[in-house]
């Protein structure tokens, strides 16, 4: 638009037109008026269709529906159940019951529901603790819906005792299982660059498990407890698409930051902005023309040495941010499953996700192994956490204030992580394979690793 | 350019003013005055069901059992006090040989949506727009005319238990929307029957509604009694072949927050009728008594003394029997989920030498009264 309005002045300024005498506000108007005339077409249109095109077009009966979202047993008999106007009608609901029995209930705010409001329904019932439980709502035109519990479990009420006991079960799940796989960092210092890869790629494979996990856990969540308005599937894969592209670019201005950073402290910002730019264009054409060659050869030094120094640590730290909103997404799994009585806390559960997200700690070390490390043992340590604690914070929030939507946005954006370390991953492997003059699927330790990756988690996740 | 700027003007005119009015038309601002609603309110439930605690809501109460919040509409299918004692005889004439004619008009429709358990609204079948439909009552030997119009909009028939001629009978001459028919027949034998009707799907034409009581008193009558008809049925209301809604004369709990008052030592006769769909069983069981229980009534000699009786759809009784002590008591499906589906009610029991509120009319005790009832009554 301005250079539509500089060239309009330039113009002005050499003839006399009418157009010239216009202020330049009239223009900006212009052009707001004129990108809103297909919103004015529409707006009436829809007038029409809701007026006097009522009768035209409406055909069929609109069917009410209630989604029955959240149910909790509250302590002194009392079963109290979240519920919302899902439908394309409004509704009023008319009774309630447990078990297809009617009972007296209290709705509030209001029975009257508009569309997608929610309402609380409470029921003073004496339900028994570990027994399965139906609870339905009546609409005014006979509907019933209702939602099934399979065992009642007392409510968590957010008191100090109960998120104590949730952060120990967060700290058994995530922490120190974390923490513990991090100690495999010696061992993958050790390895040959040929076993080096296989681990590499295993973590990949850890990785693309988790994945998939978080993505068919938010599926299982949207079919089960989220209203087909909110079009719960699709939410999961246009999250988890924008975790991953978001993601994407906020590691590679990281890369580029953090490499111009310790490539000379000397230098001046802007020629550092410079040589990225450059690095950037060698990254995209491999086959850059023979006069670039000896620059390229300079920054391809440099480049050595980021990725030796900082690029693994930025990896290693992506990888534990993505690892760290999938153990966000178990704990809000976990801490619900309580509530909603899914699960029995046996120590049989907890050992099989320590067992499970040990090799998440693997995952966090493997970019590590030709790192020094011994500057870093308290970075290590940090991401370890940064893996771990969401597991915490997951257990409260789903424990405290579950909500099947917010749960699968967290688990997408988990697996929009994850996906994006792992593309990470094998795009390192790539480049230092093509600089070989092999192609990464021809590696048959980085396959095997890959596989064996997935079939750990498989292996493990057998125990949950 | 001119050109362009007025329709510019226009389209913007048009954007603003179609806006408003698509506003208008949808009431969104009924929507935002809803969601606003400040007006304070204090309602208490779980109070007359004892050891289910209370709980005290500043929103709206779901009881159908309690009668404050069971705000009837004007559309109730019917009203359950009044049908309970109603009995229609007929417009009476002679035949020249001296045999009695009784002649009874019954309109049946479709098209309604009718309140058929507090707060649920129903496309109801009507005869005379009520479910169930009048009691029509004869003497064994008189001459049923019944003057059928059709105002619905689906062929409909009247089929009456009873003896008659095959053409008599509402099968096979289906009466079509706006059609009459006239049916004609002896009140034989004396009992007590249902009729309904007999269009298939018979299924949805007697779930909906299309039924009602007939009752042939014996040419030496029965003895003087408090006489009511009951008619056990339920509702489908969400179409899957299961009762969603049980009760005696169609309004669930109807008769838990207004019992029906009799008196001690009189003698009280139920014509009770099943026209329960989608179950096969269903029952009446009552408390603090016993009846002498004369199946179809067809005999003046009771079957059995007893304070439960089982029936299928269709089977019907004549129940006999006088309270000894005053006091509220129940009676009820004995099959629970019907019972805690809407079918009980209450008798109130009152002592006739007693006047006033010693007897459990006062509104208070009647209030404690039944809570005991009602929680005495869960346990079993």
């Amino acid at each position: 638009m301005e250079k539509d309005e500089i060239h309009r002045r330039s113009t002005s300024s050499s003839s006399s037109s009418s157009s010239s005498l216009q202020p330049r506000w009239f223009a900006s108007a212009k052009m707001v008026a004129i990108a809103l005339v297909p919103l004015a077409v529409l707006a009436a249109m829809i007038a029409f269709i809701f007026g006097p095109g009522q009768q035209f077009l409406g055909t069929g009966t609109p069917l009410p529906e209630i989604s029955i979202e959240r149910i909790e047993f509250q302590e002194g008999g009392r079963i109290i159940a979240y519920i919302r106007n899902t439908g394309p009608i409004d509704v009023t609901v008319a009774q309630a019951d447990v078990n297809d029995r009617i009972l007296p209930a209290a709705i509030e705010p209001s029975k009257e529901l508009p569309r997608l409001v929610e309402a609380k329904v409470i029921i003073p019932f004496p339900w028994n603790e570990g027994e399965p439980y139906e609870i339905g709502v009546t609409s005014s035109d006979g509907t019933r819906f209702s939602k099934g519990v399979n065992a009642a479990a007392p409510a968590a009420t957010p008191d100090i005792e109960q998120a104590a006991f949730f952060g120990l079960i967060g700290t058994y799940v995530g922490i120190i299982p974390v923490l513990a796989g991090l100690l495999w960092l010696p061992f993958i210092k050790r390895l040959s660059l040929q076993k080096y890869r296989f681990f590499l790629s295993l973590t990949a494979g850890l990785l693309v498990f988790l994945g998939i996990d978080a993505l068919v856990e938010g599926s299982e969540i949207a079919a089960e407890s989220v209203a087909g308005v909110f079009n719960g599937q699709i939410l999961i894969v246009l999250v988890a698409i924008l975790s991953f592209l978001v993601l994407m670019y906020a590691s590679t201005k990281l890369g580029q930051r953090s490499k111009g950073r310790t490539a000379t402290t000397a230098e001046e910002e802007e020629e550092e902005e410079e040589k990225v730019d450059k690095l950037s264009a060698y990254d995209d054409s491999i086959h850059a023309s023979q006069a670039k060659k000896t620059l390229d050869q300079q920054q391809q030094q440099q480049q050595q040495h980021h990725l030796v120094v900082v690029k693994p640590v930025a990896m290693a730290l992506m990888i534990s941010i993505g690892i760290g909103l999938h153990n966000f997404g178990e704990g809000l799994a976990i801490g619900a499953s309580v509530v909603l009585g899914e699960i029995a806390l046996s120590t049989f559960l907890i050992v099989g996700f320590m067992i499970h997200n040990t090799t998440e700690g693997l995952a966090i070390v493997s970019p590590l192994a030709k790192t020094k490390v011994r500057r870093m043992i308290g970075k290590i340590i940090i991401m370890g956490l940064i893996a771990g604690i969401p597991t915490i914070i997951g257990t409260w929030i789903g424990g405290f204030v579950y909500s099947p939507v917010a749960a699968i946005i967290f688990l997408s954006i988990g697996a929009g992580a994850i996906f994006q370390v792992v593309f990470l991953i094998y795009q390192g492997m790539a480049k230092e394979e093509t600089e070989r003059g092999g192609k990464i699927m021809s590696d048959a330790s980085i396959i095997a690793g890959f596989a064996a990756g997935m079939l750990i988690m498989y292996v493990t996740g057998l125990m949950i | 350019m001119i050109t362009l700027k007025v329709i510019v003007v226009v389209a913007v005119a048009a954007a603003v003013l179609s806006t408003a009015f698509a506003v208008a038309s949808q009431s969104f601002v009924d929507f935002l005055a809803t969601a606003q609603d400040a007006e304070l309110r204090k309602n208490t439930i779980g109070g007359h069901t004892a050891g289910y605690g209370l709980h005290e809501t500043s929103g709206d109460v779901l009881d159908p059992a309690s009668s404050s919040s069971n705000t009837a509409s004007d559309e109730v299918a019917i009203d359950p006090d009044t049908y309970l004692r109603s009995f229609n005889y007929g417009r009476v004439s002679n035949l020249t040989n001296g045999s009695t004619v009784r002649e009874f008009t019954l309109v049946a429709d479709d098209r309604q949506t009718m309140e058929i358990s507090p707060g649920v609204f129903y496309n109801v079948w009507t005869f005379n727009g009520t479910i169930p439909g009048p009691t029509l009552r004869a003497t064994e030997g008189d001459l049923i005319r019944i003057n059928f119009i059709n105002n619905g909009t689906k062929p409909h028939s009247i089929h009456t238990h009873g003896i008659h001629k095959a053409g008599m009978d509402g099968v096979f001459e289906t009466i079509n929307p706006h059609g009459r028919f006239v049916y004609e027949f002896y009140a034989e034998a004396f009992g007590v029957f249902p009729y309904h009707c007999h269009v298939t799907p018979l299924e949805e034409h007697i779930s909906r509604g299309l039924y009602g009581v007939y009752i042939v008193d014996p040419k030496t009558p029965r003895p003087e009694a408090d006489e009511m008809v009951m008619i056990m049925n339920g509702f489908d209301t969400d179409f899957d072949t299961e009762n969603n809604f049980y009760s005696v004369n169609t309004i669930p709990y109807y008769y838990m927050h207004h019992p029906i008052e009799i008196e001690e030592g009189k003698l009280v006769r139920v014509y009770l009728v099943n026209m329960l769909e989608f179950d096969q069983i269903n029952n009446f069981h009552l408390h603090g008594n016993l009846y002498q229980l004369y199946r179809s009534g067809t005999s003046m000699a009771p079957d059995e003394y007893t304070d439960m009786v089982t029936m299928s759809q269709g089977e019907r009784a004549i129940l006999e029997f006088n309270y000894k002590y005053p006091g509220q008591y129940m009676f009820h499906a004995h099959k629970t989920e019907f019972a805690e589906k809407g079918w009980m009610g209450l008798f109130v029991v009152k002592d006739p030498t007693q006047t006033g509120g010693s007897d459990g009319s006062d509104s208070s005790s009647t209030r404690l009264l039944e809570t005991k009832t009602i929680s005495g009554d869960v346990g079993t």
